[in-house]
């Protein structure tokens, strides 16, 4: 019983917490719900989930205070349940430290993979300390000290910046990562809004990403948020 | 207005004229005047000229009075030359005189007039910035009308959003189920609570829809209020049955007035009003605790109604706005403890119901302190309305059958 992965969910709808717990329980999730902000973070610090997922408007401490203090506390990958509208708010949440999120109305399969794959990545993090001098995954081999990068097995040649940008995007893969986070780690906090800094650097890393493998996606944009770092060779962007 | 521009030639000619008919006029009265009269006059005619034609056609004139007060009234007569050193001394003091008066008052006169065009270029500009105010605060209010709408839609999107994500979130997980992959086993109980949740979340969505269209149609002043007679009593034990469910863990107590006369209102609306009322008080106070309804004889031809509870209270400030349509005291407002909360139309609607039947409705604080009281009024109507709509023609008949029944 004790290895079920544990997910906590803090919405103040509690048609949707029933759901949700029920949904998820049959997936084989041990889960638990809060109705608030509040109630979610002393739920968190008794019983410690893997996962939280958290609505963002909510009664006393919304989820945006919540991913907060959770941040301080803790690296529980957070997904964040957002409504058309909210999107300030969502990537505001992500910039304090979500990892992903869902827009309501969802069907349980995308809330699933999602949580399928923080859970993922939570776990190869906590697996990959100490710092590793290599990067290893999908389509992609980071040499990090010889500052050497290969895709499917061919070099590409890329700027120091581009390769920052890279690395980055490696450390974080399948995770949101909005353009202020972005900005923030490759060109320092002075430059989190200037936006179109970015999309060059972006533009010229996807060229010389995609160039091996055409009509791969490995950095999928997510409209008005960020981008998202998928590694491995899936099928075709449409 | 004399023209405050350069002179025209016919203001010299005026000028000229002015001074030669006043000359012919003194010379005319003769012996009558002497010296010292015919250069005050001249003088009085400069400063005429000065102020009404400025200072060029003044000093023609000045000119033009110095020479006829010489020819015709100092002496020798008839000539330009004089025979008294005084009178030399005299008419150049005239001249100095008149040209100074002249050229002074016309440059009062133009100060005068520049001050009164500038005070109007004041008044002009003023108006204008009104006018450029009035139409900046026309655009805020725009603006502000255009912020509220948008706040409306998402306090209904929000409300529309929220039971469909969990009839979308039930519905996958069945649909999961049935594809079985990767295999999933959903217990019994898990299926009838996922139906569950989407059978009421429907309801709830119906509810939603329904109460949107009775705003709208109360907003558009097309609430169809089908007045007959009927009993207060009859209208609270409506209502009571229909919040059967959600009082049962609450004590309901019933005090209407003996005696009370019949109310021609639309039963089924006020009924409505009523059943809020009581839902509200069943969401906001614990179980067990007391809702208490009455009706009683208000002063005039009024029934005054009220529901109250033992809940929380709502703040004296949130009072009035509960009324608001969307405004929610336990969602917008100051919450410290976390309570159900509703669509934010309930009163909204019943604020439309009461006043489109004449009367009003208010919250005060609970007799016993504590708790909320929700008041409204009615008029009794034994007169009719005619500005409301009357849905049937039979009403009047219908009036003297329930009169007659209730002798």
């Amino acid at each position: 019983m004790t290895d079920r992965p544990r997910i906590l969910v803090v919405d103040d709808e509690p048609q949707l917490t029933r759901v949700l717990r029920t949904g998820l329980k049959s997936r084989g999730y041990d889960v638990r719900a809060a109705a608030d902000g509040l109630a979610g973070f002393e739920t968190f610090s008794d019983w410690h989930p893997d996962l939280v997922i958290t609505d963002l408007a909510m009664p006393n401490v919304d989820g945006l205070e919540l991913c907060r203090r959770l941040r301080a506390i803790s690296q529980v990958p957070i997904i964040v349940l957002s409504a058309k509208g909210e999107e300030k708010t969502k990537v505001e949440a992500l910039d304090v430290g979500a990892d992903d999120y869902v827009t309501k109305p969802f069907g349980i399969d995308e809330l699933l993979a999602r949580v399928r794959a923080s859970l993922r990545r939570s776990v190869t993090q906590s697996k990959s300390e100490p710092e590793p001098t290599v990067l290893d995954s999908g389509d992609f081999h980071i040499d990090l000290e010889s500052r050497r990068v290969t895709v499917r097995g061919s070099e590409v040649h890329l700027t120091p910046k581009e390769f920052d940008l890279l690395v980055y995007f490696m450390k974080h893969a399948g995770k949101v990562l909005t353009h202020r986070t972005l900005l923030a780690a490759i060109w320092g906090g002075d430059y989190v809004e200037q936006d179109q800094y970015l999309r060059v650097f972006v533009g010229n890393l996807r060229k010389k990403l995609e160039k091996e493998v055409s009509g791969q996606n490995y950095i999928v944009t997510e409209p008005w948020v960020g981008y998202r770092f998928m590694p491995e060779s899936g099928p075709p962007a449409s | 207005m004399p023209a405050s521009s350069e002179p025209k030639w016919t203001d010299y000619l005026v000028a000229v004229l002015s001074v030669g008919a006043l000359t012919l006029l003194l010379k005319l009265l003769g012996g009558h005047v002497n010296a010292t009269t015919v250069s005050l006059a001249l003088l009085l005619n400069v400063l005429f000229i000065a102020t009404r034609w400025g200072s060029v056609p003044a000093l023609l004139a000045s000119v033009i009075a110095m020479l006829c007060f010489n020819f015709f009234f100092l002496p020798p007569f008839g000539t330009f030359t004089i025979a008294a050193t005084d009178n030399w001394i005299a008419l150049f003091a005239f001249l100095i005189t008149a040209v100074t008066a002249g050229q002074l008052s016309a440059r009062a006169k133009k100060r005068a007039e520049e001050a009164e065009s500038g005070k109007r270029e004041i008044g002009r500009l003023y108006a204008e910035l009104r006018e450029a105010f009035q139409r900046a605060s026309h655009a805020e209010a725009l603006r502000q009308s255009e912020k509220l709408k948008s706040a409306l839609l998402d306090a209904v999107t929000h409300d529309l959003r929220t039971p469909l994500t969990s009839i979308k979130a039930s519905i996958t997980t069945l649909l999961d189920e049935q594809r079985d992959d990767p295999p999933l086993a959903l217990d019994r109980e898990s299926r009838i609570e996922m139906m569950e949740v989407i059978d009421e979340e429907s309801d709830r969505l119906n509810r939603f829809i329904n109460g949107l269209i009775e705003l709208a149609r109360i907003e558009a002043g097309e609430l169809q209020l089908r007045r007959r007679w009927g009993a207060v009593d009859e209208i609270i034990s409506a209502a009571l049955t229909r919040a059967g469910s959600i009082t049962r863990e609450h004590r309901i107590e019933v005090d209407v007035e003996q005696e009370l006369p019949g109310v021609r209102v639309d039963e089924s609306a006020v009924s409505e009003v009523v059943y809020t009322l009581i839902d509200n008080a069943a969401k906001y106070s614990t179980p067990g605790s007391r809702i208490r309804i009455s009706a009683q004889r208000a002063g005039g031809e009024m029934i005054r109604m009220a529901v109250e509870d033992e809940g929380r209270g709502i703040a004296p400030d949130l009072r009035e706005r509960v009324f608001d349509k969307f405004f929610r005291a336990t969602r917008d407002g100051d919450v410290s403890t976390r309570e159900p909360s509703g669509t934010g139309m309930g009163l909204a609607i019943a604020k439309g119901i009461v006043e489109a039947h004449g009367g009003k409705i208010w919250i005060e604080s609970a007799a016993a302190g504590k708790g909320t009281r929700v008041d409204f009024t009615l008029p009794i109507g034994d007169e009719e309305t005619p500005d409301e709509p009357q849905p049937q023609k039979s009403t009047s008949e219908e009036f003297s059958l329930s009169a007659s029944e209730k002798v």
